[in-house]
């Protein structure tokens, strides 16, 4: 194939915002090419170059072995469908499809005969004196269409011209391009950042991102072999899990090494690495490579989409204390006052200058008056040292209403996860039957009550805790002894297959070594 | 929806007393004699028949007709190309210079008048051509307003499309930009024409007492001669020219769409 357009180094800033950052690229001759990427990375924008609407900053556009950089749009043999059509409201729909003839002053005869060609290839026919105006979305894009092939370009420019179409019209129109494309045999560059529409029409794909191309090829070469982890995303569902290569053909990602079918990576090179959801197997949990629990099903037509667990978090239990606490009263002010006894880890205790506030809060103290209504605490007592042991602490109210606790002071307990870089802490507590009864939100709140937290312990970022587990009914709870788990996110995997499965199934994982593709880590941006 | 439509009834009653009252009255003065007692009518047409027949009254109207239509004409020369550069102008500047534009308008019109009457005592020029110069002056605001509102919220997609389309600057001008800014003119037009051709403080003040434009006419038998009859007759004359020169623009705007 003919190299037919070339952009060499192409630089464009609005406003000091660069928005092409050099940007080389070559179209063919005949060539369906999809600008892929979201809004704002320039795809547009090198469009609108090539179509002499905007100038770069710096770089060439060569045209056919011309430089064109020069040439005003109405000189360049290109011609464009614009995003919202830019039919001309005095015309009717012959009238505007002959636009491009008449300012070249053809004939009428010649006109009549390439418009009326043009309604049949995108099967207007019998549209001719139709007002624009009042045409469907769908029919205003066909005449926009004809109005620029009317022409004879080499090279139609498309700029989101199915944006503004439904679902079911878009598909059509996808389908339609395509003909007319190979019906005609020029190159189309279509922009878009719907990966769908790309993937369905393109000869060649080109991915974008932030002034950027990410990667270059065929949408079975993008899909398969998405050159980093931005591309895999951008394109279809994926996982991206992190791994090291440990040598050609061998990559150890979930603690385990695979036999895959990429090479050429340093050794012991940390690499993403990307399985497909529908490469996956499932099969009996003991014939599978990677063994896992159903955590989550989502029907989705022709599919389910299953999130699987195979390997679970970093956990940390701990024991809830349910007690029922008896409120002190105090008849001769008409007062009554409560408080819990409560855990504090030496840590904290060291560390974070805990006031009588703090106290208040940890011990849930609360004192009312005869009809309900909250009276403040205006005292706080103790005799809490540094070091483990048990101690007591008085709340008061002004009236001298007082109830004292107990403290338990604590060497802290963590739960370090070296391999997986994670910590996680939680403290025992009490609490009574009422304020579990109460509760809107059990997970969040047992969090809370047990200061229960997880971070990173490379950089002590905070990690989500994702999973509070526990084997009592919130509605029916007694006093008693309760175990209480917290845990992080595990490995998991989103798959997607055909049979039914339900939550909490244990299942196995199977896929071969061409199902694995290993990418490069992108270089995290300066 | 009824109670909705109660809600006229003002409006109603305001539109009859205020408008179609006078306008009848104007119809019944015209077609009667004057001297009518409150219960006997003595209808006629001669008072048209006076019009149609005497070459002074005819002269007048041609007169009216002539000088609206060179006032409306050398708006249009001037305005058109005005508005258009205001329209390429950045959008404040545009906000600026059509306010530019309506500030004289905010300046009552017998005053301005008398300005320019001021200015033209030292100029020994034609009473027709000072009259125009006033006219110009007064009106050319109305026609560049429309004309800019009409272009300035053209699709800027569109005159994109037509350099993708092949067609440069000037051809993109005549192709896209002036048709579909013919409704501004024609409400240019209108607007401009209608006064023209029946003001007559304009005339009688920048015209000398010799140049007498139809206005001027009905205004001398109105208040001067007491001929209200006579008067009504002109006037309604005059309505009915406006309302035919309306019908034929925009007749034409249909027909220059339908192309």
């Amino acid at each position: 194939m003919r190299k037919l357009i070339e952009f060499k180094n192409i630089v464009k800033s609005f406003d000091g915002q660069v928005v092409l950052k050099g940007v080389n690229l070559n179209i063919y001759e005949n060539e369906f090419v999809t600008l892929l990427g979201p809004s704002g990375c320039g795809k547009t924008t090198l469009l609108r170059i090539l179509g002499g609407f905007l100038e770069q900053d710096e770089g060439t556009v060569i045209f056919d072995g011309q430089c064109i950089d020069k040439v005003p749009p109405y000189k360049r043999e290109i011609n464009t469908v614009f995003q919202r059509y830019a039919l001309f409201p005095h015309l009717n729909v012959y009238e505007n499809i002959a636009f491009g003839l008449r300012i070249k002053k053809t004939g009428n005869d010649i006109i009549a005969q390439k418009v009326n060609r043009m309604l049949s290839l995108v099967n207007l026919e019998g549209f001719e004196k139709r007002n624009v105006t009042k045409l469907s979305g769908g029919q205003q894009q066909r005449v926009a269409i004809a109005r620029a092939l009317v022409n004879e370009p080499n090279v139609l420019l498309l700029d989101e011209p199915l944006g503004a179409l439904d679902l079911k019209l878009r598909k059509e129109m996808q389908r339609e391009l395509k003909r007319i494309q190979q019906e005609v045999g020029i190159t189309f560059i279509f922009v878009t950042h719907d990966q769908e529409e790309a993937l369905t029409m393109s000869d060649k794909i080109v991915v974008m991102r932030e002034g950027e191309i990410e990667q270059i090829g065929t949408p079975l070469e993008i899909y398969n072999e998405p050159a980093n982890a931005y591309v895999a995303r951008f394109i279809g569902e994926s996982n991206i899990m992190d791994g090291v290569m440990q040598a050609d053909y061998r990559v150890r990602f979930n603690d385990k090494t695979f036999e895959c079918t990429d090479f050429g990576f340093k050794q012991n090179e940390p690499v993403d690495v990307l399985i497909r959801p529908e490469d996956f197997d499932i099969v009996k949990p003991r014939d599978g490579v990677l063994r896992g629990t159903v955590k989550s099903v989502v029907f989705k037509g022709v599919h389910y989409e299953l999130m699987v667990e195979t390997q679970t978090g970093t956990s940390k239990t701990v024991k809830m204390n349910v007690v029922t606490q008896h409120d002190i009263v105090n008849e001769a002010a008409g007062e009554k006052i409560s408080a819990n006894d409560f855990y504090v880890d030496l840590d904290d205790l060291e560390n974070k200058e805990l006031t009588d506030r703090d106290f208040i809060s940890i011990a849930n103290a609360q004192a009312w008056d005869e009809d309900n209504r909250d009276i403040s605490l205006t005292h706080v007592n103790h005799n809490i040292e540094k070091a483990p042991g048990v101690y007591s602490i008085t709340f008061g109210t002004e009236k001298k209403t007082e109830v004292t606790v107990k403290v338990y002071v604590v060497h802290p307990e963590y739960v370090e996860d070296a391999r997986h870089n994670i910590g996680i802490s939680a403290l025992d507590f009490f609490i009574t039957p009422d304020e579990i009864k109460e509760s809107m939100a059990i997970s969040t709140d047992l969090k809370t009550w047990a200061s229960a937290e997880a971070w990173n312990l490379q950089d002590d970022s905070s990690i989500e805790i994702t999973d509070v587990k526990f084997d009592f009914d919130p509605a029916e709870i007694t006093e008693g002894s309760y175990d209480i788990t917290f845990s992080t996110r595990g490995m998991l995997y989103k798959v997607e297959t055909t049979s039914a499965h339900e939550e909490g199934d244990r299942i196995g994982l199977s896929f071969g070594p061409d199902d694995i593709h290993v990418m490069h880590k992108e270089v995290a941006e300066a | 929806m009824k109670s909705f439509f109660r809600m006229t009834y003002p409006y109603i009653l305001w539109i009859a007393v205020f408008i179609v009252a006078p306008m009848f009255m104007i119809l019944l003065y015209a077609l009667t004699r004057s001297g009518n007692s409150t219960l006997t009518f003595q209808f006629t047409l001669e008072n048209f028949g006076r019009f149609f027949s005497d070459a002074t009254f005819m002269r007048v109207l041609l007169t009216s007709l002539r000088i609206a239509l060179l006032t409306t004409v050398f708006c249009l020369l001037i305005g058109y190309p005005a508005a258009f550069f205001i329209s390429r102008l950045k959008e404040r500047s545009q906000t600026m210079m059509v306010l530019l534009l309506t500030l004289p308008m905010w300046i009552n019109m017998l005053l301005k008048t008398y300005a320019w009457r001021g200015i033209l005592l030292n100029f020994d020029l034609e009473s027709e051509f000072k009259v125009f110069i006033g006219m110009v002056y007064d009106f050319l605001p109305y026609m560049i307003i429309q004309i800019h509102t009409s272009i300035a919220k053209l699709d800027g997609n569109l005159l994109t499309a037509a350099y993708d389309l092949g067609a440069n600057k000037w051809k993109t001008f005549l192709k896209v930009i002036l048709p579909l800014s013919v409704p501004g003119i024609i409400s240019g037009i209108t607007l401009v024409f209608l006064p023209a051709v029946s003001s007559f403080v304009i005339p009688k003040l920048l015209g000398g007492g010799d140049y007498v434009l139809i206005g001027n006419l009905i205004e001398i038998y109105f208040l001067t001669a007491g001929d209200w009859n006579f008067g009504s007759a002109i006037s309604l004359i005059m309505a009915l020219i406006i309302i035919a020169s309306m019908w034929l623009t925009r007749k034409l705007d249909r027909n220059a769409q339908e192309d």
